[in-house]
């Protein structure tokens, strides 16, 4: 992109037809705002997109932020219809690579079954920002079969994800660091909507709660629930998948899978007795191959996640505190 | 009789306080009074031991400065005091009722006792009626701590309660001859202590039994240990496993089923006779042995050992004790041969001390479980003691059984507050402090295991109980990760008052100033404190710490610790990883500059990652723990380790074998150029490591040189500051061979101060933390 005022590059940018890649009917009404009926429940999500490299293998920004909202509502059991755009582009972003990003968007879009209706496009000096920043908002109708909150976390509840942890992250990792792994990894950013919503059509309030560990990972997840429902997990570490290129980089790295961040993952709490048949339905689906039971939640001790290893001794597993200092003497 | 001729008889009051319960102080005044034919009272409260006499006052004094003169060989008397009270006649001289109450005037929890040799006669002899009895006791010995549930110390406050005395001990209880009067732990195999016996098959314990003798049990414990198997078996601080240390493949099974790879185990060998033909034990080491404290204590085994080679593996030092508590004699005794003496645990969690979880736990890891029906309250670990080479300076490795409990606080505590301080981590304890009060707990184990937790909390909450108190003032490391610092803010939550967070090597000086009382010193002090890690002021991780200790008695003791200097920052890799793989040190010392050492230690790939990692690295380290992994990577080839300190263990040893054939020369050493008092070169020093190993210098001298070259930096650095006192802390001074050298190199022109009653490793934190609580 190129030098100057914010205001003329984003007209510029606007008249060169690039946005013509996201064309629908409510965003073609070019007005100031989307205008459209709406019922029933609703979800409305936003979040903001932040991450550098902005390609990265498997993936970039713009896949990442569409798909980050659509997880996001479909972790509260709702099926996404609309999202906002919103860019915040700094000088010398590449027309080809915002070109790149557009595609991409475009394509994740149609993949979740999306519309973007409505958008902003603001330009930075250089320096100001770190090549693009996006958000996104999303809005959807809540599964009619959908009841998910943490008040709904009983003790016994176990804990299935949908697929191997941590890739997302150390994929990121291995660009951003420069580090190559023995295969080439790539994150598994994916849009959840569709198995979500399959597992609501079949076990509907059954899914006691939806959560997609992003930042700071299962860990930080487990925590959180933990932490409000004032109940314990425990956690099983033999079950819980990890794809070995990951397990041996973040070996490497010294990092616990548990805290790496995830994109195409989620976690379902769901009572004991229906577990099994449910991790059974999402290994037939998109995305739910790899899914197991990894934990179970305990009145033993609240407001705490504790690690089962494999050799049987027992780990807490904080919430990340800042970086991961080292705690040995 | 010594009674004087009085011209005024007055009633007197005279308060013990310090280690007087649980010690036959009261047996010892009543028996004195008796011979003086006085009349009064003694008694036990929750300040300590009362007396009260109805006599005149030279009388009184006189049998003050006796009683003082002739205290029971385990009592402590910290401070006493004689008062006079209103008038009150008595009859004669009696032993009272105990009185509860809150303990606030520096009464001292008693450590428990091993078994003293009056009781181990008996023990052994058939004509005793406690012939074999495996819980054998006296004023003179027995658990204490372990099985105390309040203050002050009386049958009914420990899990002694549910046995009631038969006439005979009740006999021996109440005659003021028998040294067993006023024993709160008296039993007989009439009225006591039942052993149980269990055998566990796939994983479950099964055939409860409380119901076959003594005999019986024994007898089937001696025969599971000749055939090689595992016995759970409950002791004092909680339960133990047992097996045959010469059976090779007992000992294999024993750490494929305990998951611990090579972390030594310690040997219980039946008598000190048995232990000297197989290992140098010196006159220190055999005391200690021999104490009633009773520690694990590292010794020598000869060539000629008869221990397996899995017990120490790769190690020349063995720890190993001797029958602490009568169950564990008659075991060694009658097995004849050294025994492998381990916590019953999982590596890495406490020790266990529930009679369920023993059978739950333990029979994964025992064939047969040996318990009894005597509750532990408070669990603990073995003490560990090392004496250093040369010097014989005494080194605690492991603060806890047999020696907690017995802070003395006298001028240290000034505060009217109740002050609680968390520790550190890794090797966590905690410190309560409330007026004359100052209790650290003994070891409590590694603070990321979610059961360690969990016994952290309950020993912290019992003595909360035991003493009665609701602290108010809270200090903890400035590390947020720690879950003691989490705690801490728990507490100091809960109660709305701040938390002082307190930077670790801070802590480390603070506690040796404290514990040799110097923060009153009117010279500078330097501190020196090594260790593995902990958080800096700068977010960097610390570890080879030079502090000033400037005194200024109108600012709080931290204000007056100044950092002089450190080891030049390197890369600390990885994070925890760092820790365990000694290689990753060597990397960040001497990548790329000496590449050709470290290449083989990493595949290809390692390589080239690590590289990469180092380059864009930003937590750095000044860790004198990871300089030995460093060093011990290069010389040994130890590139991971499978437990703590094993990498340094190993090149002190190394170093030491150097020593012990050259004797403690002193002369060859590494100079380096860049070195001054504000900067020490730790790439410089790595380099001429590396340097000399590219050109074939023996290993053994190479590690002697890095230890006495160690001792050289402290040298120039009290040279060029001028301190003639210097103090010493952290896990590095575990190193009794570094110990011997700063004694020889320094000890004739400073003052030395090691750690004496605490570990400089950091068990001592919260201790330290404690004191710079203002
Ligand atoms: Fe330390
Ligand atoms: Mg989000
Ligand atoms: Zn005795
Ligand atoms: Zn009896």
């Amino acid at each position: 992109l190129g030098h100057g005022s914010g205001g003329i590059l984003t007209n510029q940018l606007l008249e060169s037809g690039v946005f013509d890649l996201l064309k629908n009917p409510l965003l073609d009404e070019h007005h100031d705002g989307a205008m459209f009926e709406w019922s029933g429940r609703t979800a409305f999500s936003t979040d903001s997109y932040v991450i550098s490299p902005i390609f990265f293998p498997g993936g970039n920004i713009g896949e990442l932020a569409v798909n980050g909202t659509v997880n996001d509502l479909a972790m509260c059991g709702a099926v996404p219809k609309y999202l906002s755009l919103s860019f915040i582009l700094e000088e010398g972003l590449t027309m080809k690579e915002f070109w790149e990003l557009l595609v991409s968007i475009r394509r994740a879009a149609e993949k979740a079954g999306v519309s973007i209706v409505t958008g902003d496009t603001k330009v930075v000096e250089r320096g100001k920002g770190d090549k693009i920043f996006i958000n996104t908002s999303g809005l959807g109708n809540i599964h009619p079969q959908a009841h998910i909150s943490t008040k709904n976390v009983r003790a016994g509840d176990k804990i299935i994800v949908s697929g191997s942890i941590a890739t997302h992250g150390i994929a990121i990792m291995s660009v951003r660091e420069g580090l190559e792994f023995e295969t080439t990894l790539t994150s598994d950013s994916a849009p959840l909507n569709h198995t979500v919503k399959a597992l609501l059509d079949e076990f509907g309030a059954d899914i006691h709660l939806l959560k997609d560990p992003t930042r700071g990972g299962v860990a930080s997840v487990l925590n959180e629930v933990a932490r409000d429902s004032r109940l314990g997990v425990n956690l099983f570490q033999q079950p819980i998948p990890v794809l070995e290129e990951v397990r041996g980089a973040c070996e490497l790295l010294g990092l616990d899978p548990l805290y790496v961040a995830n994109e195409g993952v989620f976690m379902a709490f769901v009572p004991a007795e229906k577990a099994e048949e449910i991790v059974q339905k999402l290994r037939t689906l998109e995305y739910g191959q790899d899914a197991a039971i990894i934990g179970e939640v305990t009145t033993e001790h609240p407001k705490q996640v504790v690690l089962h290893s494999r050799i049987g001794g027992k780990r807490v597993v904080n919430m990340l505190v800042g970086e991961q200092l080292p705690r040995i003497c | 009789s010594q009674k004087s001729v009085s011209f005024e008889e007055q009633t007197y009051g005279i308060r013990l306080t310090g280690i007087v319960q649980g010690v036959g102080f009261r047996p010892f005044v009543y028996q004195l009074a008796h011979e003086w034919g006085l009349t009064g009272t003694v008694s036990n409260g929750p300040e300590g031991v009362k007396v009260v006499l109805t006599t005149d006052l030279t009388t009184a004094n006189r049998f003050l400065e006796t009683l003082l003169a002739n205290t029971p060989p385990q009592a402590l008397v910290e401070k006493y005091e004689l008062e006079s009270l209103p008038f009150c006649s008595f009859q004669t001289f009696k032993i009272i009722e105990s009185q509860a109450g809150k303990l606030t005037n520096g009464l001292k929890l008693t450590p428990d006792f091993a078994m003293c040799s009056s009781c181990r006669a008996e023990l052994h002899d058939p004509q005793n009626r406690r012939f074999r009895y495996p819980f054998i006791t006296c004023t003179q010995c027995g658990p204490r701590y372990s099985i105390q549930r309040a203050v002050p110390y009386d049958r009914a406050q420990t899990t002694m309660q549910v046995f009631e005395m038969c006439p005979a001990c009740l006999d021996e209880y109440n005659d003021p001859n028998h040294r067993r009067f006023y024993s709160q732990t008296n039993s007989c195999p009439t009225c006591g202590i039942q052993l149980g016996w269990y055998t566990c098959r796939q994983a479950t314990a099964y055939s409860s039994s409380f119901l076959h003798d003594t005999h019986w049990i024994l007898d089937r414990a001696h025969r599971a240990l000749k055939a090689g198997k595992i016995v759970a078996v409950k002791g004092i601080g909680g339960y133990l496993l047992l097996c045959d240390a010469t059976h090779e493949s007992a000992v294999a099974t024993l750490r494929e089923r305990k998951h611990r790879p090579t972390k030594p185990f310690a040997v219980l060998y039946p008598t000190l006779d048995v232990l000297q033909r197989e290992a140098t034990v010196g006159d220190q080491e055999s005391d200690a042995l021999l104490s009633s404290v009773a520690p694990i204590v590292l010794v020598r085994p000869h060539k000629t050992t008869s221990i397996a080679p899995s017990v120490n593996p790769g190690l020349a030092h063995l720890g190993v004790m001797l029958p602490y508590a009568p169950l564990l004699e008659l075991l060694a005794h009658d097995f004849g041969k050294p025994l492998v003496a381990t916590s019953g645990n999982r590596s890495g969690s406490p020790i266990i001390f529930k009679d369920a979880d023993a059978l739950t736990e333990l029979s994964q890891v025992a064939d047969f479980i040996l318990t009894h029906n005597r509750e532990i309250v408070l669990p603990q670990d073995d003490s560990v003691l090392r004496f250093s080479p040369f010097y014989a300076k005494q080194i605690v490795l492991r603060r806890s059984r047999g020696l907690t409990g017995s802070v003395n606080a006298t001028g240290l505590t000034s505060t009217t507050s109740i002050q609680l301080s968390f520790g550190a981590s890794q090797k966590s304890t905690f410190t309560l402090l409330a007026a004359d009060n100052l209790h650290t707990s003994q070891y409590l184990g590694d603070l990321e295991d979610w059961e360690t937790q969990t016994h952290f909390k309950h020993t912290l909450q019992h003595l909360v109980k035991v003493f009665d108190v609701e602290p108010n003032r809270f200090s903890a490391d400035a590390h947020q990760g720690y879950f003691s610092t989490q705690l801490a803010h728990e507490w100091a939550k809960a109660t709305k008052s701040t938390l002082q967070k307190i930077q670790h090597h801070v802590a480390h000086f603070a506690a040796v100033l404290a514990e040799h009382r110097l923060p009153s010193s009117p010279e500078p002090i330097a501190g020196i404190v090594w260790d593995g890690t902990g958080l800096g002021s700068d977010g960097h991780s610390w570890g080879g710490e030079f502090f000033l200790y400037f005194p200024n008695p109108s600012r709080p003791l931290g204000e007056n610790i100044e950092r002089i200097a450190y080891f030049e920052y390197f890369d600390s890799l990885a994070g925890d990883k760092m820790a365990v793989e000694p290689r990753l040190s060597a990397f960040s010392l001497l990548f790329p500059e000496k590449e050709e050492l470290i290449n083989n230690k990493f595949s290809e790939k390692e390589r080239s990652f690590y590289a990469k990692l180092l380059a864009k690295n930003t937590l750095k380290t000044s860790s004198v723990g990871r300089l030995f992994d460093a060093v011990a990577s290069l010389l040994i080839g130890i590139d991971k380790t499978s437990y703590e300190g094993e990498a340094a263990l190993q090149l002190e040893e190394l170093a030491e074998r150097y020593f012990l054939k050259h004797r403690l020369l002193v002369t060859q050493y590494y100079s380096l150029k860049n070195l001054n008092y504000r900067f020490i070169p730790s790439k410089e020093l790595l380099e001429a490591i590396a340097e000399d190993v590219l050109t074939g210098v023996p290993v053994d001298e190479i590690a002697a040189k890095f230890h006495v070259t160690l001792v050289k930096i402290i040298e120039k650095f009290t040279q060029e500051t001028g301190v003639q006192k210097v103090a010493f802390s952290g896990g590095v001074f575990q190193n009794a061979l570094l110990v011997d050298l700063c004694i020889a190199v320094l000890g004739d022109t400073h003052e030395l101060f090691f750690h004496q009653q605490f570990s400089p490793n950091d068990e001592c934190v919260s201790f330290g933390q404690a004191v710079l609580t203002p």
